[in-house]
């Protein structure tokens, strides 16, 4: 499944919905959709481990060396960070947002000038760490950072894990809201026909 | 509409005492001084004393003292000035303090009650924005949770699923399970802290 990034480049910001079951595998789609345009990606991660999330990569064929992680689940979860891992930054908790804030403001630095996205995996688990008050202001010191250094950016979010409110301010934040379920539901009307 | 403001409404009702007084004043000096009665036409008096009074209060009581000095003036220029003169200035100020105290009275239970009414609805919007946030922070969380672990269970219905992928996805929901557990804790210490009747063993309940 080719996910439509065309406009990626006009439009930089995104605002990803899926379903949870398919959460990995569209994280997967949109890693190899962005690679293979040649993005450097940095992928925020709340939600499965680092560690995980690469080893799906390889399994799809995506070259690991386009992508780096900020991992805000795994010390949390296991207590520490696995050894092997230097292409990664780890993070707490997913509730610090203030050390996340740094490291994303460190990567979004290092990448100045290359075609990089930040990919945020996500939205929805961070509501079980933070109030949507924050979460809110959060993504938009992210957005309006990724807007600063002219890098793009997609948040992706469980579908039906926000409520109205919260879903209308990030829609504000970002240039673009695309339904993964629908294009996934698209695609198989078409295969069926 | 707060009492002083400048709106077409109060301009209005100023319009109709400017009116009426001059009605008054007309009346005080056609009827009494020149048809040389003091009869009935007094009773018009009070149109205009209880619609200052409603409208303005106590300041009502300046017309009716004006009122009141016309009366004594064109009564001493007739030379009719006796205790009827008296009783019927009297009857103005005491009406007008009347209708002046009762609709101060009326007008302060009034905004009373709506600011009453506006708290009561702004601890229902606080309630339901609470509501709301718990929804968010447990309910879908919770189902979250639940989608994660059947993505989880349906690694199984592969070729074999890694087994230290699905041992650091399994961790990585705990860890969540456990926050939700947190945050749940959190949320039920706020509503018994709210709440002083809820009963010491449901208390504990909720907090343990």
């Amino acid at each position: 499944m080719q996910i439509d990034f065309s406009r990626l480049g006009d439009d930089k910001l995104f605002l990803v919905l899926s379903s949870a079951e398919r959460l990995k595998k569209n994280n997967s789609h949109i890693i190899h959709t962005l690679t293979g345009q040649g993005y450097r990606v940095v992928v925020i991660t709340t939600n499965q481990p680092s560690a995980v999330l690469k080893r799906l990569y390889t399994a799809d064929g995506i070259d690991l060396k386009k992508v780096s992680f900020i991992d805000a689940i795994t010390k949390y979860a296991l207590g520490k960070a696995p050894p092997g891992q230097e292409d990664c930054r780890f993070i707490n908790s997913p509730s610090n947002l203030t050390d996340l804030g740094i490291a994303i403001t460190e990567v979004l630095n290092s990448l100045a000038g290359k075609k990089a996205c930040l990919l945020f995996d996500s939205v929805s688990t961070m509501l079980i760490y933070i109030p949507s008050t924050n979460i809110s202001k959060f993504i938009h010191f992210i957005t309006s950072k990724l807007r600063l250094v002219d890098a793009s950016g997609i948040f992706l979010a469980v579908e039906k894990g926000l409520d109205p409110l919260l879903l209308t301010q990030l829609t504000t934040y970002v240039d673009n809201t695309i339904d993964m379920d629908v294009i996934l539901e698209g695609s198989n009307e078409k295969q069926v026909q | 509409m707060q009492r002083g403001e400048n709106t077409p409404y109060t301009v209005h009702q100023l319009w109709v005492l400017i009116i009426l007084g001059g009605i008054c004043i007309g009346l005080e000096v056609g009827v009494h001084l020149f048809l040389r009665t003091a009869i009935g036409y007094t009773h018009i008096f009070y149109i205009l004393l209880v619609l200052a009074a409603v409208w303005y209060y106590k300041k009502a009581l300046w017309v009716a003292t004006a009122l009141v000095a016309a009366t004594f003036l064109s009564s001493l220029a007739v030379g009719d000035f006796n205790w009827a003169t008296l009783l019927r200035a009297s009857m103005f100020l005491l009406v007008t303090y009347i209708v002046a105290r009762i609709s101060e009275e009326r007008d302060r239970a009034r905004s009373d009650i709506l600011a009453q009414k506006e708290a009561i609805e702004k601890k229902h919007f606080a309630l339901i924005g609470y509501l709301s946030e718990v929804t968010l922070r447990i309910k879908n969380p919770v189902k979250i949770l639940r989608d994660n672990l059947l993505a989880i269970r349906m690694e199984f219905d592969g070729n074999g699923p890694d087994l230290d992928s699905v041992k650091m996805e399994l961790s990585a929901q705990l860890a969540h399970t456990e926050q939700i557990l947190a945050n749940f804790q959190e949320l039920n210490q706020q509503v018994i802290e709210e709440q002083s009747e809820i009963p010491d063993a449901y208390r504990e309940f909720l907090t343990r």
